[in-house]
């Protein structure tokens, strides 16, 4: 009898929803740890900025994903606690807690993937961009990672409710601007590059053979994505490949 | 009791500058703080990240080679100067640097090795790369056999208006570039072709199986090399282009530049 009313009470309920949620909350953490490792997210994270801060602090990506999520657990199992035991009588207080939560958590993960993406983005720019040796190209990576972090942060803030739009209109003036002036700087690049690909896929010259371009003839000395370099007796010509398209070229039989 | 200082200490007796040749991080810095000590690091790669760096094409077994050819490098570049007396510390045994040698510049013997490099047409990485090939390929040979190549690098449009081809080029609309991972295998595989091999500037492979048609008057090779010797001098003098020949039968590597031999390594020394 004794018994039956202890456990009627509410604080005693309470107490017993926070063990469980304690438990489950540590064992989810695990199972995601495990999971995380398994699906290779520990490598493909391996060498970004983030990851290494990480390991400075003791930690790792994976490990503070699956703290997250304990985390998380823990949040819920302690609200639903003080639900029970009743400490809190405002329910519309209540509501806005419960919808909250779930919504700074996924916010507070999106920033945390938004952070790795970016250094990924990064290094995987760089990498791409290696083979060209300009010190004016290695800003090109710092664009692209704070882009995907702030793509990051305005998904992040949209979640927890932060009124987002004039960032939005930010980010779509930005896109458009770096559209735009993109096209404008590398205009002949991009054409001369397309000519190019065309030129390299069906050669329909190559080295060795004598062609003349618009007024200027000689031998075919080189020919890359962007120019073509031709040499007569005394000049060596280096003619971007858009010309070679706007002209025509001949080739000039022996 | 005399002092091994006071027999060797005068090697070190007003020299210029001190050069290092590929020498570990922490004795550069160590020597890096010294005062008044001109410092200059020859090697393949800076990798101390010295002020003044003469860069060497291959790692030279040969110690007085490498020697001679980082004066050489430092010659043409202006770091050194005709009369200047150096202290070379290199290795000959270990890893390490172990010998210091005593060297007077000497501005009149040029080798024309870093002509060679620095100077040629083509890209000093792809001739870089094509020499290494070409001592790879005489060190082990095709399957065990040995084998003959001879490389044409540089001015490659010229070239190919001065050779005719045996067969069908295997590199036709192809974008092999030497220095690629997968063409040193290739080209082991191709070098049973016979002919040339034609590269460009750039080291775009543009053509196996050529037969070089230059004009071999006034060509001084030595007596005893045979037709791919003669073709691959031959044709550096028509044209701006450098040719390394492996040679079949003693295996050397001789590279050419405008008809001269300027270079001539053994590949079993590497």
């Amino acid at each position: 009898m004794v018994l039956e009313s202890f456990l009627d009470q509410p604080i005693v309920v309470a107490l017993a929803v926070l063990a469980l949620g304690l438990i489950v909350g540590f064992i989810v953490g695990r199972i995601n740890e495990e999971l995380l490792r398994a699906a290779g997210v520990s490598e493909a994270v391996e060498g970004t900025p983030f990851e290494r801060s990480a390991q400075s602090l003791g930690t790792s990506t994976v490990k503070i994903v699956a703290r997250l999520s304990s985390w998380f657990i823990y949040g819920i199992a302690l609200l639903t606690a003080i639900h029970i035991a009743e400490l809190f009588p405002a329910e519309a207080y209540w509501q806005t807690i419960v919808t909250f939560v779930p919504q700074l958590f996924v916010a507070v993960l999106v920033v945390l993937i938004g952070f790795v993406a970016a250094d990924k983005a990064e290094l995987a720019t760089s990498e791409y961009l290696r083979g060209v040796k300009l010190p004016e190209v290695s800003i090109l990576p710092r664009i692209v990672k704070y882009s995907v972090l702030y793509v990051a942060f305005l998904i992040a803030l949209a979640q927890v409710g932060v009124y987002v739009m004039p960032l939005l209109i930010l980010l779509t003036v930005y896109t458009l601007g770096l559209v735009i002036v993109g096209a404008f700087a590398f205009k002949d690049f991009l054409i001369s590059s397309a000519v190019g690909i065309y030129l390299l896929l069906n050669q329909p010259y190559s080295i060795g053979d004598e062609v003349e371009i618009g007024e200027r003839t000689g031998i075919v000395q080189e020919v890359d994505l962007f120019v073509t370099k031709i040499e007569s007796e005394s000049e060596e010509h280096v003619i971007p490949n858009r010309v070679v398209f706007e002209d025509g070229f001949a080739r000039v039989r022996r | 009791m005399v002092d091994v200082d006071d027999m060797f200490g005068d090697l070190f007796d007003d020299v210029e500058a001190v050069v290092l040749f590929s020498p570990s991080g922490s004795l550069f810095e160590r020597l890096s703080r010294l005062e008044d000590l001109e410092l200059i690091v020859a090697g393949t790669q800076n990798s101390v990240g010295a002020d003044t760096f003469i860069e060497l094409p291959i790692e030279f077994q040969d110690v007085s080679e490498r020697v001679r050819f980082g004066l050489e490098g430092g010659l043409e570049k202006g770091i050194l100067e005709d009369g200047d007396t150096l202290a070379c510390a290199t290795s000959v045994f270990g890893d390490g640097i172990d010998t210091i040698s005593r060297v007077r510049v000497d501005g009149s013997g040029e080798l024309g090795l870093y002509n060679l490099f620095a100077k040629s047409r083509a890209d000093p990485d792809v001739i870089k790369s094509v020499l290494e090939l070409a001592i790879e390929l005489g060190k082990k040979g095709q399957k065990g056999k040995p084998v003959g190549a001879l490389f044409v690098v540089g001015d490659a449009g010229k070239v190919m208006n001065k050779s005719r081809p045996l067969s069908y080029n295997p590199f036709e609309k192809s974008h092999v570039h030497v220095g690629d991972p997968i063409v040193n295998v290739m080209l082991k595989e191709f070098s049973r072709l016979d002919g040339a091999f034609i590269i460009s500037d750039s080291g775009k492979l543009v053509s196996a199986y050529r037969y070089l048609e230059p004009s071999a008057e006034g060509v001084d090779i030595p007596k005893g090399l045979g037709a791919r010797h003669m073709a691959g001098g031959a044709i550096t003098r028509d044209t701006n282009a450098i040719a390394i020949v492996l040679s079949e039968s003693d295996g050397m590597v001789r590279a050419f530049k405008a008809g001269e031999i300027i270079l001539e390594v053994d590949p079993e020394a590497y």
